[in-house]
């Protein structure tokens, strides 16, 4: 039975990881290439990443809480199984979240009243990278079976539940792909010089992307890992052939310079990469012990936390909607956003 | 430190920096919705004055939130793991929840601060509702929480696991309407105070060519307060006797009552003695708790003897914080009161905004807001304590298995002090900076970036 409200809630999960990372990942990869802007070009770049992420980066953010506050929700025994063996790259995100959103914060506002705050700009680019980096090792972790739950909930991981080459590849995955989708959205909000630089980073992100998943596939085969057996059944060689698919659509999308294309395709390939570790793990929430079924709250929980959220997604979306279409006239109108000097 | 005092203290210690953000978060859309409404009905462009510069505030307070919201939410698991297990499925509903209406909050904030000089004048104005009804609702969310974890409802317990679920049940649990209303309220009580110190300072320090700009930020600031902190001293009763009637060791904990007493009497201030059964000092009031609890002055009040060993909260972290709370709201009212009677002789607001005396009552009475609003969670964090979830799990249950709790609270206790002096530096910035601001401290701020 595919369409329960455990499996529903699952995907509720992985559909906001998605949004995180097609809209927060791309947070993150301005701060990959604030740091490595480079060239005669590199604080143009700079400017144009930093005015690119302002007025939406508080909502981007709110992905993440929707998919912490999801699965403790439905999954409680997984979120207390994740954040107990994953202690230490749970951490390290957090320390990166908190640091990169206050520095950015502090600059963006700081830049409105003129006074710009000591060493904001690289707080800001080495948070944005550590935060991918540990959450990518916790996918990674956790489709690597690193995260032992015994029957009665006990974890019995220790702390190294994410010493694993196979997380390690997936924590620079997870950059890549930061880096690709910044890259791919900032060639439609550049011209000239500036995006023929946006163009090449995307070009080598996309690049690096394919290499890291390839060789991450081909080591999950070597090792024998429960992972990559499980990529052997038709759906997820389905999205990983998507995966495959968007990517090199994406690649030839920069080289022909169809710009208006590039940021959909690039959102794509991030998505195709998550739908396929999710279609992989399927009915495993934390492989090899919880399923879905296994890892879930009481079913009435679970159906009124579907409910809730589909009831949800009529404001919301209309909202957004709102949002990015004013921000749109905005943007047509201002060069940068209106917050008020006061 | 062992993992459980550092457990506690790094989520009492982020808890207590979000609540300050928070609270703004939900007061200050209220304050900047009435200014730019008086801007709309009356043309008065010092109104939109004041919600351009409070506008401001609220989206640098909403980006902190958003992120010590993200910290907390990865403390239920880092720290409190066992509690998430067994409560995640139950009140994760009003998380869930509250995720959607900050959503919602958190776009319009995006919608009012970019739409300036996009949207017509009522259109920016409407664009302020969401913002103050999302976060009122967020509020009463996360405190459905709390007052689940102080009166669970909604489930049964069979072999240690919660079955029977009723999400509904546990997010109206009994607590939650006054909790909730009390905690809201307060919220507006502590943001109005703290604007209506900072106009009242700068009017004292005198600034000609702003008065008019300051007078009316205090006028309405006092104005939001005026009509919420009679609601919150209601809200304020009505909450205790739902604590004496549901709670009643965390009662007696707040009242230092140490024995089970007919005719109980209020002791205001003083330290409790568990070793006498006590309260050293302080003023008894006689027989003024059997009556606030139960409407009769002979009712008998159960004492902290009277719930078994091991079960009840340390009434020295109660009793103190309790009296803190209910003294700061009636030094607030004094406050008020006194705002009131000189403007009332003179004849008109405007007169009381000269008058010294009332802008240094003003003055003094401003940080009470957020004193009562802390030491009114402390209150009811302490008060449930040993329990978590009251009856069912207890702190020491919940913490996680992990060590090196302790290293985490100082690092992030770091983080946090970085992040407050970086606040204070951008909001003392001296150039174009917040002119709302006394020039004392943007003579500060200027120094400093000099």
């Amino acid at each position: 039975m595919l369409l329960t409200a455990e499996n529903a809630a699952a995907g509720i999960v992985l559909v906001s990881l998605c949004a995180y990372t097609i809209f927060g990942g791309a947070d993150f990869g301005g701060g990959v290439w604030t740091l490595l802007a480079t060239g005669p070009r590199a604080h143009a770049q700079r400017e144009a990443l930093f005015r690119a992420m302002g007025p939406v980066w508080e909502t981007n953010h709110i992905w993440l809480i929707v998919a912490v506050v999801a699965l403790f929700t439905v999954f409680p025994t997984a979120f207390a199984a994740l954040f107990v063996a994953l202690l230490i790259p749970l951490t390290l995100a957090l320390f990166g979240i908190v640091l990169r959103g206050a520095a950015f914060a502090f600059r963006h506002y700081g830049e409105k009243s003129a006074a710009r705050l000591p060493a904001t700009t690289e707080v800001f680019a080495v948070a944005s990278i550590v935060t991918p980096l540990a959450l990518g090792a916790c996918v990674g972790a956790v489709a690597a079976g690193g995260i032992r739950v015994a029957d009665d909930g006990t974890v019995l991981s220790g702390y190294d539940a994410w010493h694993d080459p196979f997380a390690v590849l997936c924590a620079f995955i997870a950059l890549a792909i930061c880096a690709l989708l910044t890259a791919a959205y900032m060639t439609v909000r550049t011209e000239g010089e500036l995006r023929e630089d946006f163009r090449l980073r995307a070009i080598i992100a996309a690049l690096v992307l394919g290499a890291l998943t390839t060789v991450a596939l081909l080591l999950g085969h070597a090792r024998g890992s429960f992972f990559a057996r499980r990529l052997d059944s038709p759906m997820p060689i389905l999205l990983v052939a998507g995966a495959v698919c968007c990517g090199i659509a994406t690649l030839a999308i920069l080289w022909l310079r169809r710009y208006r294309l590039a940021p959909p395709a690039a959102a794509a390939t991030a998505c195709a990469v998550l739908l396929a570790w999710g279609a992989a793990q399927y009915p495993y929430l934390l492989p090899p012990d919880l399923t879905i079924v296994r890892a879930a709250a009481p079913h009435e929980t679970v159906v009124a936390f579907v409910a809730a959220m589909l009831i949800g997604a009529v404001v919301l979306i209309p909202s957004l909607w709102l949002l990015y279409s004013v921000l749109a006239r905005a943007r047509a109108d201002l060069p940068g956003p209106d917050i008020p000097a006061a | 430190m062992g993992t459980l005092p550092s457990a506690r203290a790094l989520m009492g210690a982020s808890l207590g920096f979000h609540i300050i953000y928070a609270a703004i978060g939900v007061g200050m859309p209220l304050m900047l919705c009435v200014a730019e409404g008086l801007a709309l009905l009356t043309g008065r462009e010092v109104y939109r004055d004041l919600a351009r510069r409070w506008s401001k505030v609220v989206a640098v307070l909403l980006a902190i939130g958003a992120v010590s919201g993200t910290v907390l939410s990865f403390e239920l698991g880092l720290l409190w793991p066992t509690f998430m297990r067994f409560a995640g499925g139950i009140i994760g509903m009003p998380f869930s929840l509250e995720g959607f209406a900050f959503f919602i909050e958190a776009i319009f904030v995006a919608l009012y601060l970019y739409g300036w000089n996009v949207l017509s004048p009522r259109a920016h104005w409407l664009t302020s509702i969401p913002v103050v009804l999302g976060s009122a609702a967020s509020a009463v969310c996360v405190i459905s929480a709390n007052a689940w974890m102080n009166t669970p409802a909604g489930f049964r317990v069979v072999d240690g696991q919660p079955v029977d679920v009723h999400v509904w049940k546990a997010f109206f649990n009994p607590a939650m309407p006054i909790e909730a209303l009390h905690g809201t309220l307060a919220c507006y009580v502590a943001t109005a105070m703290a604007a209506a110190g900072i106009y009242a300072w700068a009017l004292l320090r005198g600034d000609a060519a702003r008065r008019q700009y300051n007078r009316a930020g205090l006028t309405l600031a006092l104005g939001v307060a005026a009509v919420a902190l009679p609601l919150q001293l209601v809200a304020g009763d009505i909450s205790a006797r739902f604590v004496a009637n549901y709670e009643p060791a965390k009662l007696a904990a707040m009242e230092g009552l140490f024995t089970t007493t007919r005719g109980a009497p209020e002791v205001i201030g003083g330290w409790p003695d568990p070793a006498s059964g006590k309260v050293i000092g302080g003023i008894a009031i006689p027989k003024l708790l059997s009556f606030l609890a139960y409407d009769d002055v002979n009712a008998t009040v159960r004492g902290l003897n009277s719930f078994p060993a091991g079960t009840t909260p340390d009434p020295r972290m109660v009793h103190p914080v309790f009296d803190i709370m209910v003294g700061s709201g009636f030094l607030m009212l004094a406050a008020l009161i006194l705002f009131g009677v000189i403007a009332w002789r003179k004849r008109r607001v405007g007169g009381a905004t000269a008058s010294r005396f009332a802008l240094l009552a003003t003055l003094v009475a401003a940080p009470f807001g957020f004193i009562a609003l802390e030491s009114g969670w402390l209150t009811t964090e302490f008060g449930r304590q040993p329990w978590v979830v009251h009856g069912f799990l207890k702190t020491s249950e919940a913490v996680t298995p992990r060590g090196g709790i302790d290293v985490i609270f100082l690092l992030l206790m770091l983080v946090y002090l970085a992040l407050t002096t970086g606040l204070l530096w951008l909001l003392l910035a001296p150039w174009q900076g917040p002119r709302w601001l006394p020039r004392a401290w943007r003579e500060v701020g200027h120094a400093a970036h000099g």
